[in-house]
C-alpha cells in the first residue's frame, strides 16, 4: 500500500471542477512529480491533500489512515507537510525559530511549564533543526529575520520548514520558482538526497528540467484530470502530454 | 400579541438610530477602510451643539477657548440644525485629516487605538461642556401626536417618522452606490485603492468625502432623535454604537439593506425585552438588551466567517514587530528596586500612583500575551478583571476560601469568560474581533456587574474583599490605623514582577514561538502542524487569567468591588495604553503601566504642572491620539526603530570610512 493514496479526489470551486476524480499514489521513499500547465489544478491538489480545501468527493489516505476529513494541522502532525508557492514564512520569527516552531510538538500543558521554566533548546527537535539548517546551508542565516534575506534563501527556508517537522511526505509547491539554473540544480540534488535518506516527496514545478531529472514517477495534470503518469522517460514521449503542453499533436519529445 | 406590537413600535426610534449609525459606519468603512469606534460620540457632539443652539449658545470644543458663544436666544430650527451639521462635517473632516489619514498604512490596531482616544476625548468634552446633562431638554422636531395602528395599539408618531427618514437616506445612499459612477468608484476603491488611482480618482478625496457624509448622516439622525431620547455622553456613544457595529457586521460593512434592517430589528426587539421581562419569569432581568447585539454578531460571524483566511486574502491586520525577550539580572531587578524604593521612601500619594502603575503593568501584560504574542484583540479586558474581582468577593467572604486560592480561583473564572469571548476568534480576525469582544465585554458588564444577585447590594456596602494574608501575615493596604501600608504596594509589585517574568518566559519558549508563528501566518502555522485554534484559545485563557489577577489586585486595593472600575471605557483605555506602551514585549507593558491613568507618569505630571484635574481624561485621550499617530507601533517600538535606524546609519558611516581604503 502506497504512503499516500488519492482515490477519485475531486474539488469544485463554484461550478468549476478544479480537480476531477484524481487517482494518485506516492510510494514511500520515492520522488513523485506532478506537472501540468498553469491552472491545471496542481496547487488545488496539494490544498486538498493537506486539508486546506475540502474535497467534494473521493478519499485520501495517508500511511494507512483515511485523512479526507482531517484538518491541516492534524495532517501535518501525522507526517504530511507542504510548502506554499507564496512561501508564507513566519515573518516575525528568525529563520531558526521558523524551523523550530514547525519541529516542536507541544501538549496542552506545555504553556504552563514554559511560563515557569522556559525550555532550553537541547531536545531532539532542536537537533533536527540544526541538521536541516546545516544540510540546506542556512546555518549562517539562522539568526536573521526572513525579510532580511534574498528570494532564493526564502524559498529554501520554506522547504526547510516543511522538512523540520520530521515528516514522512512533503508536498512541494513550486520550490524552484524564481531560482536560477544553478540554484535549481542544487535544489534537485538536495531533494534527491532527502528522498534517498527515506523521505517521500511530491514535487510540483514548472522547471521541466528539474522535474524530469529528479523524479522517479511523474503525473501529468490537465484541466483537473490526470492525463498521464509513469516514468519520466515514458511521460516525455506521451502524445497527450505533448498536446497539453504545446497545443499540437506533433510527436516531439518534451524537453 | 398586540402588547408586543406596541413595544416593537416603541423601539422604532432606537432601531432607526442604530440603523443610521450602522449605515454611517458602513459608508466610512467603504470610503476609508476605517471602523470608527468614535462614530457615535462624534454624532452625539452634533446633537449637543443643536440642543445648545436652541438655548442660544454655541459650545466650543477646544479647552482654553471661551466655553460658548452666546447668541442670547434660541437661534431657531434651521440655523441650529445647519450649524450643527456643519460642525459635524468640519469635525469629521478634521478627524479624518489629522487622525485616520496619517494612519492609513499603520497597523490596523493603531486605528482602533486612535478612535478609542477620540472617543475618550469627545465623552470628556461633553461631560465638561454639558455638566447639566440631565437638564438638557430638546423641543419636538418631528410630528409626535399619537397614532393608532390597531384598535388598542397607539404609539407616538415621531419614532415611525424617524424610521421613515432613515429609510429615505438609506435609499438615497443605496441608489448612489448602485447607479452612480461615484458609488461604483467608492466601492471599487474599497476593494483596491491602486485601481481607483489608475482610474484617475483620488482615494484620499473619496475617503474624506465619505467620512464627512457618514458623520453628517449620523449627526442628523441624533438631532432628530434628541427630543425622543435624552442626550447623554454614553447612550449614543456606546448604547447605540455597539448594536450599530453588529448591524454593520451583518452587512459585512458592504451591503446597505442587511445593515439597515438588522439595525431596525435590534432596536425594536430590544424594546420588546421590557415586556418579556414582565411576562417570562426566566427572562434575564439584566443584560438582555446589551446581550442581543453580541448574539447577533456571533451568529453573523458563525454564518459569514471563514475558518482560515484563503489564498487570496491579503493580510491587512499587521501588528508591530516582536523583539526577543531580554531577561537578565538588570532588566528584572531595576524596575523592582525602583518601585520598592519609591514605595518605602515616598509619601502616600506617590505610593498610590506606584500601585496604580504596577496594576497597570499586570493589565498590560495580559494584552501583551493576547495581542503581542497571539495577534488577537480584546476590548473586554477590564470586564474579565471585573468578573475575577466580584468572584473573589464571593469566594473570600461567602465561601471563606483563603488568600492564594481565592484570587487564583477567581481568575480561573475570569479565564472561562475570556475563552468564551475568545471563541469567535477561531473564525474572526482583526477589527471584527475587536468589535465582537467590545460587544461581549458590554454584555458581561450589563449581565453580571449590574445584577445585585452577583455583585451584592450597593446600599449594604456592595461586594467586600478581605485583606490578602500570607500565612497569617496581613499584607493589605489598610490595617487598623494605617491607611496606606507600603507592604501592600510591595505585594502588588511582586505579583507584577512574577507575571512579567512568566510572560517573558513564554516569549522565550516553544509556546511563545508557536503563538508568534500562528500570529504571523495562520495558514503556514497549520501546515507546520500547529493547532491554531488551540493556540488562540490558549492566549485568550492566559490573557484573561492575568487580567483576572489584575482585577483581584484592584479589589484588594479598595477593599470592595465596584463596577465603575471595570466599565467599557476602562477596557478600551487598557488596550489603548498597552498598545502605546508597546504591546509586543514586557518592557512595553512596564511602559504602559507607568503611563496608565493616575499612574506614576500622570501623578508626576500633575505634581510638576499643578492640577490638570477635570481635564485629565481629555488630555489622556489627546495624548493617546497624538502618540498613536506619531508612534503607530507603540512607544517601545518607536524607540527600537530609532535605535535600529541609528545602528544602520552608524554602519553606513563606518562602511564609508572604511571605503576610503579601497
Amino acid at each position: 500500500m502506497a504512503l499516500l493514496e488519492a482515490r477519485g479526489l475531486s474539488v469544485t470551486y463554484g461550478g468549476v471542477r478544479a480537480n476531477d476524480a484524481i487517482d494518485l499514489d506516492c510510494e514511500a521513499g520515492t520522488l513523485v512529480g506532478l506537472i501540468g500547465p498553469n491552472g491545471a489544478g496542481k496547487t488545488t491538489f496539494i490544498d486538498a491533500i493537506t486539508g486546506f480545501t475540502p474535497a467534494s468527493s473521493g478519499t485520501a489516505s495517508f500511511d494507512g489512515n483515511d485523512i479526507t476529513r482531517a484538518g491541516p494541522s492534524s495532517r501535518a502532525r501525522a507526517g504530511l507537510t507542504r510548502t506554499f508557492q507564496s512561501l508564507e514564512l513566519f515573518e516575525d520569527l528568525t529563520v531558526r525559530d521558523n524551523l523550530l516552531a514547525a519541529a516542536e510538538r507541544l501538549s496542552w500543558y506545555s504553556l504552563f511549564v514554559d511560563a515557569v521554566a522556559p525550555r532550553r533548546r537541547t531536545d531532539r527537535a532542536a537537533e533536527r533543526v540544526e541538521q536541516i539548517l546545516d544540510m540546506m546551508q542556512l546555518s549562517d542565516t539562522a539568526d536573521q529575520m526572513p525579510s532580511e534575506l534574498s528570494h532564493g534563501h526564502r524559498r529554501l527556508i520554506s522547504v526547510a520548514r516543511a522538512f523540520a517537522a520530521d515528516p514522512k511526505l512533503v508536498l512541494l509547491d513550486e520550490p524552484a520558482a524564481g531560482l536560477d539554473t544553478d540554484e535549481s540544480q542544487a535544489l534537485g540534488v538536495l531533494l534527491r538526497r532527502v528522498v534517498d535518506d527515506g523521505m517521500t516527496l511530491l514535487l510540483v514545478d514548472h522547471d521541466m528540467g528539474l522535474v524530469l531529472d529528479v523524479c522517479d514517477q511523474i503525473n501529468v495534470l490537465d484541466f483537473g484530470s490526470i492525463i498521464a503518469s509513469g516514468k519520466p522517460s515514458d511521460v516525455r514521449r506521451d502524445p497527450a502530454v505533448i498536446e497539453a503542453y504545446l497545443g499540437t499533436s506533433d510527436r516531439r519529445d518534451l524537453t | 400579541m398586540t402588547d408586543y406590537l406596541f413595544f416593537l413600535l416603541l423601539g422604532s426610534a432606537a432601531g432607526a438610530i442604530i440603523a443610521a449609525f450602522g449605515l454611517g459606519l458602513l459608508i466610512t468603512h467603504q470610503g476609508s477602510g476605517v471602523v470608527n469606534f468614535a462614530f457615535g460620540a462624534m454624532a452625539t457632539w452634533a446633537g449637543y451643539v443643536y440642543a445648545d443652539l436652541r438655548r442660544g449658545a454655541y459650545p466650543f470644543p477646544i479647552p482654553g477657548l471661551p466655553e460658548r458663544y452666546h447668541f442670547g436666544d434660541d437661534v431657531g430650527f434651521w440655523p441650529a440644525i445647519l450649524l450643527a451639521l456643519a460642525t459635524s462635517a468640519v469635525l469629521s473632516l478634521a478627524v479624518h485629516l489629522l487622525v485616520f489619514r496619517p494612519l492609513a498604512n499603520a497597523p490596523a490596531l493603531a486605528n482602533v487605538v486612535a478612535s478609542i482616544g477620540l472617543l475618550i476625548v469627545i465623552i470628556s468634552l461633553i461631560d465638561q461642556r454639558f455638566t447639566d446633562n440631565a437638564g438638557l431638554r430638546v423641543g419636538p422636531i418631528l410630528p409626535r401626536e399619537p397614532v393608532t395602528i390597531m384598535s388598542d395599539v397607539t404609539v407616538p408618531r415621531d419614532g415611525l417618522w424617524l424610521v421613515g427618514v432613515v429609510l429615505v437616506i438609506a435609499t438615497v445612499v443605496w441608489a448612489l452606490f448602485r447607479f452612480s459612477r461615484l458609488g461604483l468608484v467608492i466601492r471599487g476603491a474599497a476593494e483596491n485603492q491602486k485601481g481607483a488611482v489608475l482610474l484617475g480618482y483620488s482615494p484620499a478625496l473619496l475617503a474624506a468625502g465619505s467620512s464627512v457624509a457618514a458623520s453628517v448622516i449620523g449627526a442628523f439622525i441624533v438631532i432628530l432623535a434628541s427630543p425622543m431620547i435624552q442626550l447623554s455622553s454614553t447612550v449614543f456613544t456606546f448604547g447605540f454604537l455597539i448594536p450599530a457595529l453588529g448591524a454593520a457586521m451583518v452587512g459585512r460593512f458592504r451591503s446597505i439593506w442587511p445593515t439597515v434592517i438588522t439595525g431596525l430589528a435590534i432596536g425594536m426587539v430590544q424594546s420588546s425585552f421590557t415586556k418579556l421581562q414582565g411576562d417570562l419569569s426566566w427572562f434575564p432581568q439584566y443584560g438582555a438588551r446589551a446581550g442581543l447585539p453580541f448574539v447577533v454578531i456571533i451568529v453573523a460571524m458563525v454564518v459569514l466567517g471563514e475558518r482560515l483566511p484563503d489564498r487570496s486574502t491579503v493580510s491587512t491586520w499587521k501588528l508591530p514587530a516582536v523583539p526577543p525577550a531580554k531577561v537578565n539580572a538588570f532588566t528584572v531587578a531595576s524596575p523592582i528596586v525602583i518601585a520598592v524604593a519609591g514605595l518605602l521612601l515616598l509619601g502616600p500619594l506617590w505610593r498610590g500612583a506606584i500601585m496604580t502603575s504596577a496594576i497597570g503593568i499586570v493589565l498590560a501584560l495580559s494584552l501583551v500575551v493576547l495581542t503581542g504574542f497571539g495577534g488577537q484583540t480584546s476590548l473586554a479586558q477590564m470586564a474579565f478583571a471585573g468578573v475575577a474581582a466580584f468572584t473573589l468577593s464571593k469566594l473570600a467572604i461567602e465561601w471563606s476560601i483563603p488568600f492564594p486560592l481565592a484570587p487564583i480561583g477567581a481568575s480561573l473564572v475570569a479565564m472561562v469568560f475570556g475563552v468564551l469571548v475568545g471563541l469567535p476568534a477561531l473564525r474572526v480576525r482583526g477589527t471584527n474581533l475587536a468589535i465582537i469582544t467590545l460587544a461581549g465585554g458590554v454584555a458581561i458588564t450589563e449581565f453580571v456587574f449590574k445584577n445585585p444577585k452577583y455583585v451584592g447590594d450597593a446600599s449594604t456596602g456592595g461586594a467586600q474583599v478581605p485583606n490578602p494574608q500570607l500565612f497569617g501575615w496581613d499584607v493589605g493596604l489598610i490595617l487598623g490605623d494605617h491607611a496606606s501600608r507600603p507592604i501592600f504596594g510591595i505585594f502588588v509589585v511582586v505579583v507584577a514582577a512574577l507575571l512579567a517574568l512568566a510572560v517573558a518566559n513564554i516569549r522565550r519558549s516553544s509556546s511563545g514561538r508557536q503563538m508568534l508563528a500562528a500570529r504571523s501566518n495562520e495558514r503556514a502555522a497549520s501546515s507546520a502542524g500547529i493547532d491554531v485554534a488551540r493556540v488562540k484559545l490558549q492566549v485568550f485563557a492566559v490573557s484573561s487569567f492575568i487580567a483576572g489577577l489584575g482585577g483581584c489586585l484592584i479589589a484588594y486595593r479598595f477593599g470592595s468591588v465596584s463596577d465603575s472600575s471595570f466599565g467599557t471605557i476602562a477596557s478600551l483605555t487598557a488596550l489603548a495604553v498597552a498598545y502605546l506602551g508597546g504591546i509586543t514585549c514586557v518592557s512595553g507593558a512596564v511602559t504602559a503601566g507607568v503611563l496608565a491613568t493616575s499612574g506614576v507618569a500622570f501623578y508626576g505630571l500633575t505634581q510638576a504642572t499643578g492640577s490638570v484635574g477635570q481635564w485629565e481624561a481629555l488630555i489622556g485621550g489627546v495624548l493617546l491620539i497624538v502618540m498613536a499617530v506619531t508612534n503607530p507601533e507603540g512607544i517601545a517600538g518607536g524607540i527600537r526603530a530609532r535605535l535600529a535606524a541609528r545602528a544602520i546609519s552608524d554602519n553606513a558611516a563606518s562602511i564609508n570610512a572604511a571605503g576610503g581604503g579601497f
